[in-house]
């Protein structure tokens, strides 16, 4: 859990609705000072210290980017800003100029890493900051997981948000990034995440949108050798207020390359959900496979789902497919369930973790748990 | 095999410079740097951006709608989010006039 | 020596004389000048904009075109593909945007159907055709090219049919074009509620690699529980530049079969959006687009859900060769209070050369919660062993290629009623199969 730019703040200039999201979701009570951005000591340093040793021993590198800059200047500069450049796009151009904090990791070749390394471990992280900028790089061979963000209530101050975060995939190595991302309703969270996977190489995003006021996120894979693979699975959850524009990239660039895509997105309350994607697969990149999945759940008839995806062929040798759907809750489901003594809402509840189970079951246990029990609450109309 | 087409004068260009033009059924760019001349799709392979409105520095053109940065000597690209070179046309200077041949591949 | 100045066709002298020409009633006059006016207000497309961005106009140049068009005794047009073998309740034909010549069985027009040029006929029933032409059916000022339309338009075909009228024959409406040449024709075509009729629309060029420019427009107005089956062929040669606006209104309880079939032209662009505006109204369009050499066809469809229970179905497939590029753009869009609708669309698209490009690009707009709308893309080349059991087979490789194909488009041919179009199409289609290696 990364601590929110505000440093110093008191437990009392917290919002209550997010005190009373932490109790619902069962935070303990260190953490949740530490997630609301009050300067605390954390228990898990003792934890985190081990740990460190261990990675280090390895030859794992894992701090912040701004550390990494200086101790790693080389290593940095190999790579920074080379997936994405800094007139990508505006919020990448403004990150470039202002980003601080993030994280830098760099395994070496072979060594893989068993358990998900999480942001929160970064204790000596400055502040999570608005812009923060993440650089990792998978040698030959490793293998990494990485888990961001929480699905309790991120509180901050500043309300736009535009992280970098760019990845190298080496040959045979395998990256997956997960991020679990609620912020608070008045945040614009705005982020480039773009990784690049070489021969035989594998990278998976696992998206998750519950919050904020706007999202704009749409993780990429370029597939530039041979062999590589790309996946990404995404879920937004969009209620009052909301508008989730989330989606998947995937760009064959290169002969026999596999991708996928699902996204699952649900709106409640009149919020909106967006799913925005893209498949390219350029010519010669022959012998490409790949299959896009969205399905979108409309709770009531306020709220609005699109579904804007850009599929580019210039390769004849090639099988891509694509398929949308949106729909609401069957009735015949519904019945069912409340037939067995369910109340509506529970009924609902439950379907639509069926709904994202495919998603929840590639989470970290503790996650999952956490995801399953906010989702409840969202459904229950009570977390604002 | 097309002919070269005569599509400006040495002096039309300063060095260095660029200018957008259409030559037969294509949209290209004339590149005048260090003396030479070179010439591109105005394409970015990209998002289909148009090169020729980019920045020009040195040999590489920076496309303007994200970037993307190419060499004009061989159309390849040289930075992300570009994958994929764009196509180069054979210029050749003669008597103070600059002719470019269509490359039809 | 005096200076020879180039002035481009259209300027507001020749636009205004053109108007002289044409003895309309003053509200058409206003229409096309209000439509001038913005024409010439407005700037060319943006090549920044989502609608523009995959289709580079640069190379067009306005100018190029002589307009009005030149009075000619030669008025032979090139055949009709969708005529031949057709028993037919009428047919109208035009040669660069000007009317050529038009009948009608006399039995329907007894009955109040009006049929023929859109000339010659706003000319002797403008008040009736008035509502219908006023109703911006297609907005005149959605774009620099939709307002030359309104503000030039000749040479157009109208078929008004009455309340309960029935037509059982097809009907058979001609555009042609010479090369250079120039087509501005706008398509009317109104059934009042119960009535029902068979549209063959169809253009051409006299040669393969003709040039010239069409800038068009059909509309279409549907009543209550009408039905109607629209044909579109678009054969025009390969050096033609090809804009047209598409819009159709189905109303409640009516039915809208709508089958495109595109080979022709050096670019085109086409806005083709049907809405829903009726309870229980519904349409189906079948898209074929088959392309070759430098072509690009750009397609912007959208299915427009205004009313509740109302059923769309877009299936459009495209097959590739050369280098030549597609890009369709669909939309299904479904307002707040259009519940219960069903929504379908697919593209499949067949890539059949190395060098060949295309662009898929389904979209959902959704707003109501009880609906049912799903869309599907797939892309890929033909199955080598498919060709290679044809070959054992004694098909020669362009033959087998030629059967794929067929097959890649069956789905379409068995989505059309009339036989006599799926005939014609698969025709053209086969006869159209390159040969790769």
């Amino acid at each position: 859990m990364k601590p929110t730019d505000s440093q110093g703040r008191s437990w009392d200039e917290v919002p209550q609705a997010i005190k009373d999201t932490f109790e619902k979701l069962g935070i303990p009570e260190a953490e949740r000072k530490f997630l609301a951005g009050v300067k605390a000591q954390f228990e898990s340093e003792v934890v985190y210290g081990s740990l460190k040793e261990d990675l280090s021993a390895k030859g794992v590198i894992f701090t912040d980017t701004d550390s990494a800059v200086r101790e790693y200047p080389d290593l940095v500069r190999q790579y920074f800003s080379t997936i994405i450049p800094p007139e990508d796009n505006k919020f990448a151009a403004l990150n470039s100029a202002v980003w601080s904090g993030g994280s830098f990791i760099y395994v070496p070749p072979g060594v893989k890493i068993e358990f998900p390394l999480q942001a929160y471990f970064r204790i000596n992280a400055e502040s999570m900051g608005q812009f923060e900028r993440t650089l990792i790089i998978v040698d030959e061979g490793a293998e990494i997981h990485y888990v961001e963000g929480c699905t309790a209530p991120m509180y901050s101050t500043e309300s736009l948000h535009s992280a970098v975060v760019e990845i190298i995939v080496k040959r045979g190595a395998r990256c997956r990034y997960t991020t679990i991302q609620n912020w608070a309703n008045n945040i614009y969270n705005l982020v480039t995440k773009r990784a690049v996977a070489y021969r035989d190489a594998t990278m998976e995003w696992v998206d998750g949108n519950l919050g904020s006021h706007l999202t704009m996120k749409y993780p990429a894979v370029y597939m530039m050798e041979p062999g590589a693979r790309g996946e990404i699975l995404s879920i937004a959850f969009a209620g009052a207020g909301q508008h989730q524009d989330a989606g998947a990239k995937l760009v064959h660039g290169a002969p026999h390359t596999t991708g996928q895509i699902i996204s699952k997105s649900i709106s409640k309350n009149g919020g909106r959900s967006s799913y925005r994607g893209l498949v390219k697969v350029e010519q010669g990149a022959k012998n490409t496979k790949c299959k896009v999945v969205c399905d979108a759940l409309i709770l009531d008839s306020k709220s609005r789902s699109d579904t804007y995806p850009y599929i580019e062929i210039a390769e004849q040798d090639v099988s891509v497919g694509h398929e949308a759907s949106v729909s609401r809750i069957g009735e015949e489901q519904l019945f069912y369930l409340m037939s067995r003594g369910l109340s509506e809402s529970e009924a609902s509840t439950m379907i639509v973790n069926g709904f994202i189970e495919p998603l929840v079951k590639e989470l970290p246990m503790e996650y999952a748990v956490e995801m399953n029990r906010l989702i409840q609450l969202q459904m229950e109309g009570t977390v604002g | 095999m097309t002919d070269f087409l005569k599509v400006a004068t040495v002096t039309d260009l300063p060095d260095p410079g660029k200018l957008t033009l259409e030559v037969e059924d294509s949209v290209v760019v004339l590149f005048h740097v260090g003396g030479r001349f070179y010439c591109l799709d105005d394409v970015c392979t990209h998002d289909g951006g148009p090169l020729g409105e980019g920045r020009l520095c040195g040999h590489a053109i920076a496309c303007p709608r994200h970037g993307a940065q190419f060499d004009i000597r061989t159309g390849n690209p040289l930075t992300m989010p570009a994958t994929v070179p764009t196509r180069t046309h054979e210029v050749k200077v003669e008597g103070g006039e600059v002719y470019v041949r269509i490359n039809q591949a | 020596m005096t200076a020879i100045a180039t002035t481009t066709a259209f300027s507001h002298a020749t636009v205004e004389s053109f108007l002289e020409s044409r003895h309309e009633p003053d509200w058409m006059l206003d229409q096309r000048r209000a439509a001038w006016r913005m024409f010439s207000e407005l700037d060319w497309p943006d090549r920044r904009g989502e609608e523009w961005s995959r289709t580079d106009i640069r190379l067009f140049k306005l100018d190029k075109y002589s307009w009005p068009p030149a009075v000619s005794d030669d008025l032979r047009t090139p055949p009709a593909v969708l005529q031949q073998g057709v028993h037919l309740a009428g047919s109208s034909a035009a040669l660069d945007s000007r009317p050529v010549a038009s009948h009608l069985d006399p039995r329907w027009a007894q009955q109040g159907v009006l049929f023929g040029s859109l000339d010659q006929l706003l000319a002797e029933h403008g008040e009736r055709l008035r509502p219908f032409l006023q109703r911006r059916i297609v907005n005149p000022y959605h774009d620099k090219f939709a307002a030359l339309h309104a503000a030039c338009w000749s040479g157009g075909h109208v078929l008004y049919v009455p309340r309960g009228v029935v037509i059982e024959l097809p009907l058979h409406v001609f555009s042609a074009m010479t090369d250079g040449g120039l087509d501005f024709g706008r398509t009317l075509v109104v059934l009042e509620d119960g009535a029902e009729a068979t549209v063959l629309a169809e253009t051409a060029s006299w040669s393969a690699t003709a040039g010239g420019l069409h800038c068009g427009a059909t509309e279409i107005l549907m009543g209550c529980g009408a039905n109607l089956r629209f044909v579109n062929l678009q054969d025009w040669g390969q050096g033609v530049w090809h804009f047209a606006q598409q819009r159709a209104l189905v109303g409640r309880d009516a039915t809208l079969q709508w089958t495109i079939a595109a080979l022709g032209s050096r670019l085109s662009k086409v806005n083709q959006h049907v809405s829903l505006v009726g309870e229980g109204a519904s349409c189906q369009v079948n898209g074929v687009l088959f392309t070759e050499g430098k072509q690009q066809l750009t397609y912007h469809t959208l299915q427009h859900h205004e009313a509740r229970h109302c059923q769309s179905d877009f299936l459009y497939k495209a097959a590739l060769q050369d280098r030549s590029r597609t890009v369709w753009r669909g939309m299904i869009k479904v307002d707040p209070g259009a519940q219960k609708t069903d929504g379908y669309q697919r593209n499949d698209n067949l890539l059949l050369s190395e060098h060949a490009r295309a662009d898929s690009i389904p979209g959902l707009e959704i707003e109501a919660d009880d609906v049912r709308c799903t869309h599907g893309s797939t892309s890929g080349k033909v199955d080598e062993e498919l060709i290679f059991y044809a070959m054992c087979r004694g098909f020669t490789r362009r033959e087998a290629v030629r059967i794929i194909v067929s097959g890649f488009f069956q789905q379409i041919f068995d989505r059309i009623t009339i036989e006599s179009v799926r005939d014609a199409l698969g025709q053209a289609i086969a006869a159209r199969v390159r040969e790769y290696h």
